[in-house]
């Protein structure tokens, strides 16, 4: 209960910041320019359409996860309005809970509205089938940023602003090569493979969730993909928020 | 092991035994300490205020008590609940000093979300929240976003967000502290108001008169040590009163020699008056007046105020303290 009220504070704060209305009509703005391209797509508007908006979605969320998301927690400490929320019976993990649902949440929007624009902008121009395999990546891709955001919640709060910028995306592009990190691990002698395997285990598994690819022939994935590609993220992100809420526990609010 | 308490613990809002708090610098590793062993009791219904000068350990403590901070070492309890548990702020409201708030939020908005956080249900905390706004004067324009409001309406705000929840222990961090006389007088009236209820108040202060009149009892910590806890009478009372006499026609004789030095006369165009900083010698002084002949017109007792005995007392420290370096050198 009192994590949702953090929550919907949270989606409230995320949804009133110019932040993420300038992103929302920056994401339109580019699937409407990629009709613009239809002539120079030579038959394939199309998958052009799909491709570039299923990868607005997944680059505008994240740029919303470093505009908000990387300094969520940080701020709070900061600004000081954080003495007003924890000096209440509410739990450091609830609070940190309440604050990874909320921008969830105002991320899964951005998702539902940029997902909805290249659906139309495919029905329009008579791909309607294309329907389904969007809406599944639309959803994996809003997985995605569900991950990423527990990992911004984490950093942002154990460390500044800044470093949790840094941690936060350096985690997400680790996180896309993790398959790449793997293959590496396998090849690499000695303590470099162990560290390098520990390291692909430790950074999110991202490509689970890349199905721009299928998408953009129309094609859907299986109902396994989906359920294993749910579960992981939920696993991972409860993970990732118990160290934080474990990190978070023993800090002072000075 | 702390100490048993002077009351037993059901009569106690506030316990705190050997309560700590050490820091330890990011650079030199050097540890300061911000509270050193405090054994605090703030009973039930008390409004008790806690004085000290700017670093004295006060936000630490009230930190403490409040889980923003994690003590080093000590137990305290909130209405008999030990602060490690967040279920002990159940009952409780807080006004950090300064507090900050949410400026994309209204006031009704931040009042719902106070309420909901205190564990009040969705529809209560909305009718508490509009009861409350109203009540510190600002239900006039529930919906005008937090960046517009003075720093005067911030600071009702806050203490309508932490009393809506109707808290049986109260913890004010300067509450009064930037407001100007109406202000002070608003939050004045809320904590009286507060008082009557039965709700027990710990706050802290530098407005000394402020004090005077809220507090049954005032605590001094100076350096991170409390150094005395009394009833305002006890202070007041214990020191030295001082006697104004005024008077008219007063012959310029000297004083007797039974009161030089315990007397002081101000000669004024049409009034004599005498400052005796000895109240047990009043009658003496009288009879001496009588003698030479002057015509008494007034006898004003002069408390000493709670101001003058907190910087006395900060004082006193300041030399103990000194003495320490001096005799450890």
């Amino acid at each position: 209960m009192k994590a949702a009220a953090i929550a919907r504070n949270t989606f409230r704060e995320a949804t009133r910041d110019r932040a993420l209305t300038g992103v929302l009509v920056a994401g339109v703005a580019l699937i409407l320019a990629t009709q613009a391209l239809g002539a120079l797509a030579l038959g394939e508007e199309s998958r052009l359409t799909v491709d570039l908006g299923l990868s607005a979605i997944s680059g505008f969320g994240l740029l919303v996860i470093v505009l908000v998301g990387t300094s969520l927690v940080a701020k709070e400490i900061e600004r000081r309005t954080i003495f007003n929320l924890l000096s209440r019976p509410i739990g450091r993990p609830a609070y940190l809970l309440g604050k990874w649902l909320g921008l969830s949440s105002a991320l899964w929007v951005v998702v539902a509205v940029l997902g909805l624009v290249v659906w139309l902008m495919l029905e329009v121009r008579g791909h309607g089938g294309y329907g389904p395999a969007v809406a599944e990546a639309a959803y994996l891709a809003g997985l995605e940023l569900t991950v990423v955001t527990g990992l911004a919640v984490l950093f942002s709060a154990l460390s500044t602003p800044v470093l949790s910028t840094l941690y936060t995306v350096g985690f997400y592009c680790a996180g896309q090569w993790s398959w790449d990190l793997r293959d590496f691990a396998e090849r690499a002698p000695g303590a470099l493979g162990v560290t390098l395997r520990v390291a692909a285990d430790l950074v999110p598994n991202l490509p689970i969730f890349n199905m721009r690819a299928l998408a953009a022939h129309g094609q859907v994935t299986t109902p396994f993909h989906l359920g294993l590609a749910t579960l992981y993220a939920l696993v991972y992100c409860g993970c990732v928020l118990a160290l934080a809420a474990a990190a978070f526990e023993s800090r002072d609010f000075k | 092991m702390p100490d048993a308490p002077d009351h037993p613990p059901e009569a106690l809002a506030i316990r705190t035994a050997g309560l700590s708090k050490s820091y330890r610098h990011n650079w030199t590793g050097r540890i300061v300490t911000g509270l050193d062993e405090l054994n605090l009791e703030v009973r039930l219904g008390e409004v008790m205020g806690y004085l000290g000068p700017n670093g004295a350990g006060k936000t630490t403590t009230l930190k403490l008590l409040t889980g923003l901070l994690k003590p080093t070492r000590g137990d305290a309890w909130l209405m008999g609940v030990p602060i490690q548990q967040v279920s002990s702020r159940r009952r409780i409201g807080f006004l950090p000093e300064q507090p900050y708030f949410y400026e994309y939020l209204n006031g009704m908005e931040y009042l719902e979300l106070a309420g909901q956080l205190s564990g009040l249900a969705g529809q209560e905390a909305h009718r508490q929240a509009r009861g409350w706004l109203g009540r510190v004067g600002l239900g006039e324009r529930p919906r005008l976003v937090l960046r517009k409001y003075s720093k005067g309406m911030l600071q009702r705000l806050g203490l309508a967000a932490a009393l809506l929840h109707q808290p049986d222990v109260l913890i004010l961090d300067e509450p009064m502290s930037g407001l100007d006389p109406f202000g002070r007088r608003d939050v004045r009236d809320l904590i009286l108001e507060q008082r009557e209820r039965g709700t027990t108040v710990l706050f802290s202060s530098h407005i000394l008169p402020d004090v005077e009149i809220l507090c049954d009892r005032v605590a001094i910590i100076l350096g991170g040590r409390l150094t005395r806890v009394a009833t305002v009478g006890q202070l007041v009372g214990a020191s030295h009163q001082q006697v104004e006499i005024r008077c008219t026609v007063v012959p310029p004789f000297a004083p007797e020699p039974g009161l030089v030095g315990t007397v002081e006369r101000r000669d004024r165009p049409h009034e004599t008056s005498f400052l005796l900083h000895d109240d047990t010698r009043l009658g003496e002084m009288l009879a001496w007046l009588l003698r030479v002949g002057a015509q008494v017109r007034a006898v004003t007792p002069q408390r000493a105020t709670l101001e003058e005995l907190f910087l006395a007392t900060a004082a006193r420290a300041d030399a103990d303290a000194h003495a320490d370096e001096r005799r450890s050198a």
